[in-house]
């Protein structure tokens, strides 16, 4: 006992001692130790001799299945090319955009990858994107592009992005639920209310929504913004000369909270996922579901693709400005890491792999995938094997309808782009009141 | 023993735990602290702030919720978990015919990963496909309560999944606890004529303080870190009204790029979970002195 308890004071004195001296030599050494681990990754990262091979990071895990254009794109280029190859990864859009973020602080972009407009835009303040416009003169590809597809991915005189795929978005609807409950397919929003109703007595989900981990699902109702005036108010809001809280933005709002409480919105629209209110769709089980061209091929192969039409979504009669609009603007765009300059051979991989992305022979993949093309291709399609990507695409070019610029939450900020979408799922859910919805995205715009 | 007890050999023998424990501990904490005075975008370079972040937080009606549904799940934690999980080691710990295989049994959830426990239950709480709720319908009851995606019950029910996970390991603490205590005291306070119940308040409670205060921490750590369990049941939604205060700061960092407020809420989750877990350790060491 008497030796166990000898000890005590020795111990308690020393380690403070030390620990002083300790603290100071691992604070040095973790500083040592995290700078030359950041110091390598910039490194490997832009290293000057390479074979040509480059990576292609997207935001798909599986391209494979999710996006067969892009998967089916790079399997053509790297036959074509034996000396070149591109290798394609990806992850969920969440997770891509958080990878992307990290391997910008670290500098290991990847050499092309996918990212949301906002952060681009960020990436390119700080350096790290490749100006694109030496490529886009090469081959006249710069022709090839209608202007508005290039605009939006440009900063100052620098061409940051190039289109990755269009995106056209509106609501895809089941012509045999709608013709067995008597419906007309809606023009107005007065139209959709009534078929909401219609539906909802009949027991049928009208609008396939899921906010689950995909809270961005909200396109048919961004258009709708558009058509209450934002491509003529954003720039104001955004510089404070405006408000997003402003008397037509809440028109809206109230016009979706309507829909809501006629019962548009399954009663689980916040716990499904958009991955499983399309597949509610694609069985059968819902009228009406907010979505893009992106899923014309899957529509296409279920047992609704021949029932299955494509409506650019209701006019307003209290709407502000032109209601005739169809959103078909550039998603999102393919962007290039500077690194890419410092090295001929990847530069000559990123190089010709963007001149056959863009290649007449690269858009027909696209199309044969249900893809429209980003460029002027014109494209032969068996409207038959094809009819619900021609419904798609004919909505698009309806004569007299014109599209906006592009899509609202590609022009604000990932925090206002976020509160934008939850300002709708949470008045369709019945979380927010429209008040409320307006401005909470107001506080998100400084 | 010489040679170990000279401080350059003792600084040499500790140093590089030392190290690790400085670079990933303390580093990446002083960084966050750092990164949250200031409007870092997770890109550009960032300039300072000051005390901005930490203004925004006091102002954000999300964040509060957040805090509001971490002490929802803490409360389950504490108040449920605990004495559920201690009632079963009590009843499974008997020499019951299959106590065993019941054991194992509820100790299985323990041992998924949280993100498919989330996965499970949303096919037994989801309003519309949940079996939950296609029972209640089959027994009459019309309402369609909203465990999951509505505005109210949600961080209960995450609470309670969070219990059903918990559990097994809980009570796995407490039936070690409870096979450790001396078998004699028992004995001698049956032949002395206590009833079970007078033996479970006045002897085994008593006995089990210490592992009690271990449970207690390890809940109240562990709440602070669920983040899977309310990613797959609701994604924090409807509109943030089932963040917990992890899940928050993740959607702010990683989804809305405010690196730096994000950086704020971590250093609040940090502080927050440290003065509550320092709370637990001081009331179990204080608990220990007073015997």
């Amino acid at each position: 006992m008497a030796t166990s308890s000898q000890p005590a004071p020795l111990t308690s004195r020393r380690p403070s001692g030390i620990s002083r001296r300790l603290l100071l030599t691992a604070t040095a050494s973790a500083m040592f130790v995290t700078a030359t681990a950041c110091g390598s990754a910039v490194n490997t990262a832009g290293g000057s001799s390479s074979d040509g091979l480059i990576t292609l990071s997207m935001q798909n895990p599986d391209s494979r299945t999710q996006d067969p254009a892009t998967w089916q794109l790079v399997q053509e280029f790297n036959k074509k090319h034996p000396d070149m190859k591109i290798k394609l990864e990806g992850q969920p859009v969440d997770q891509h955009q958080q990878r992307m973020t990290i391997a910008a602080q670290s500098g290991t972009l990847p050499e092309i990858f996918w990212v949301y407009d906002s952060l681009a835009k960020t990436m390119v303040k700080n350096g790290d994107l490749l100006d694109l416009t030496p490529i886009l003169a090469e081959n006249g590809l710069r022709a090839k592009f209608a202007p508005s597809m290039l605009a939006g991915f440009r900063s100052g005189t620098v061409q940051y992005g190039l289109p990755y795929q269009a995106l056209i978005t509106g609501f895809y609807y089941n012509k045999a639920i709608l013709d067995e409950h008597g419906i007309p397919v809606p023009v107005t929003f007065d139209e959709l209310v009534a078929a909401v109703k219609k539906l909802r007595t009949a027991g049928v989900v009208a609008i396939a929504q899921g906010a689950n981990n995909s809270s961005f699902s909200v396109w048919a109702f961004l258009t709708m913004l558009d058509r209450f005036g934002y491509e003529s108010k954003y720039r104001d809001i955004l510089s404070g000369r405006a408000g997003y809280d402003n008397p037509d933005f809440l028109r809206l709002y109230q016009h979706v909270e309507a829909l809501a409480k006629a019962g548009a919105f399954p009663t689980n629209m916040n716990t499904q996922t958009y991955a499983q209110a399309v597949a509610s769709y694609t069985s059968g089980k819902a009228a009406f579901l907010d979505a893009g061209i992106w899923e014309a091929a899957k529509i296409q192969k279920s047992t609704v693709g021949k029932d299955t039409g494509f409506w650019a979504g209701p006019t307003f009669s209290d709407g502000v400005g032109n209601q005739k609009l169809v959103m078909n603007v550039p998603s999102a765009p393919f962007v290039v890491s500077a690194k890419v300059e410092q090295d001929k051979k990847k530069y000559a991989a990123v190089q010709a792999f963007i001149q056959f992305y863009y290649s007449d022979a690269g858009q027909k993949i696209l199309v044969d995938n249900a893809q429209p093309p980003v460029t002027t291709y014109q494209p032969d399609i068996d409207t038959t094997k094809n009819s619900v990507f021609t419904a798609v695409l004919a909505e698009a070019s309806r004569p007299g309808w014109t599209s906006p610029g592009a899509q609202p939450d590609l022009v604000v900020s990932a925090a206002t782009a976020s509160a934008m979408y939850d300002s709708f799922y949470g008045v369709m859910g019945g979380s927010l009141s429209p008040e409320e919805a307006v401005q909470n995205v107001q506080k998100t715009i400084k | 023993m010489n040679w170990l007890t000279t401080r350059r050999h003792f600084a040499l023998m500790i140093a590089p735990a030392l190290i690790i424990y400085s670079v990933y501990m303390i580093y990446p904490i002083l960084y966050s602290l750092y990164y949250s005075f200031t409007d870092f975008d997770g890109v550009s370079a960032n300039g300072f702030a000051g005390l901005a972040n930490y203004r925004q937080m006091a102002q954000d009606d999300a964040f509060w919720t957040s805090m509001r549904n971490t002490g929802i799940v803490l409360g389950i934690a504490l108040f449920l978990l605990i004495p559920l999980g201690f009632l079963l080691a009590v009843l499974l710990g008997g020499r019951v015919k299959g106590s065993g295989a019941l054991r194992a049994l509820v100790f299985a959830p323990a041992i998924i990963a949280p993100i498919l426990v989330g996965l499970i239950w949303i096919f037994l709480l989801d309003p519309k496909i949940g079996l939950v709720n296609a029972f209640l319908l089959a027994i009459g009851v019309p309402a369609h309560p909203q465990w999951i995606g509505g505005p109210t019950l949600s961080p209960y029910a995450i609470g309670l999944v969070y219990l059903w996970q918990q559990i097994g390991f809980v009570l796995t603490i407490f039936y070690a606890g409870l096979r450790m205590l001396p078998r004699d005291v028992m004995e001698a306070s049956s032949l002395d004529g206590a009833s079970r119940w007078q033996q479970l308040r006045h002897i085994q409670i008593p006995m089990l303080r210490e592992t009690f205060g271990i449970v207690t921490a390890l809940v109240v750590t562990g709440v602070f870190k669920v983040f899977e369990l309310v990613y797959a049941l609701t994604g924090g939604g409807p509109v943030h009204l089932s963040e917990v205060m992890v899940s928050y700061m993740y959607h702010i960092t990683f989804t809305t790029q405010q690196y730096g407020y994000g950086m704020a809420l971590a250093v609040v989750v940090f502080v927050v979970g440290a003065l509550a877990s320092a709370a637990t350790f001081l009331g179990n060491r204080r608990k220990g002195e007073a015997r």
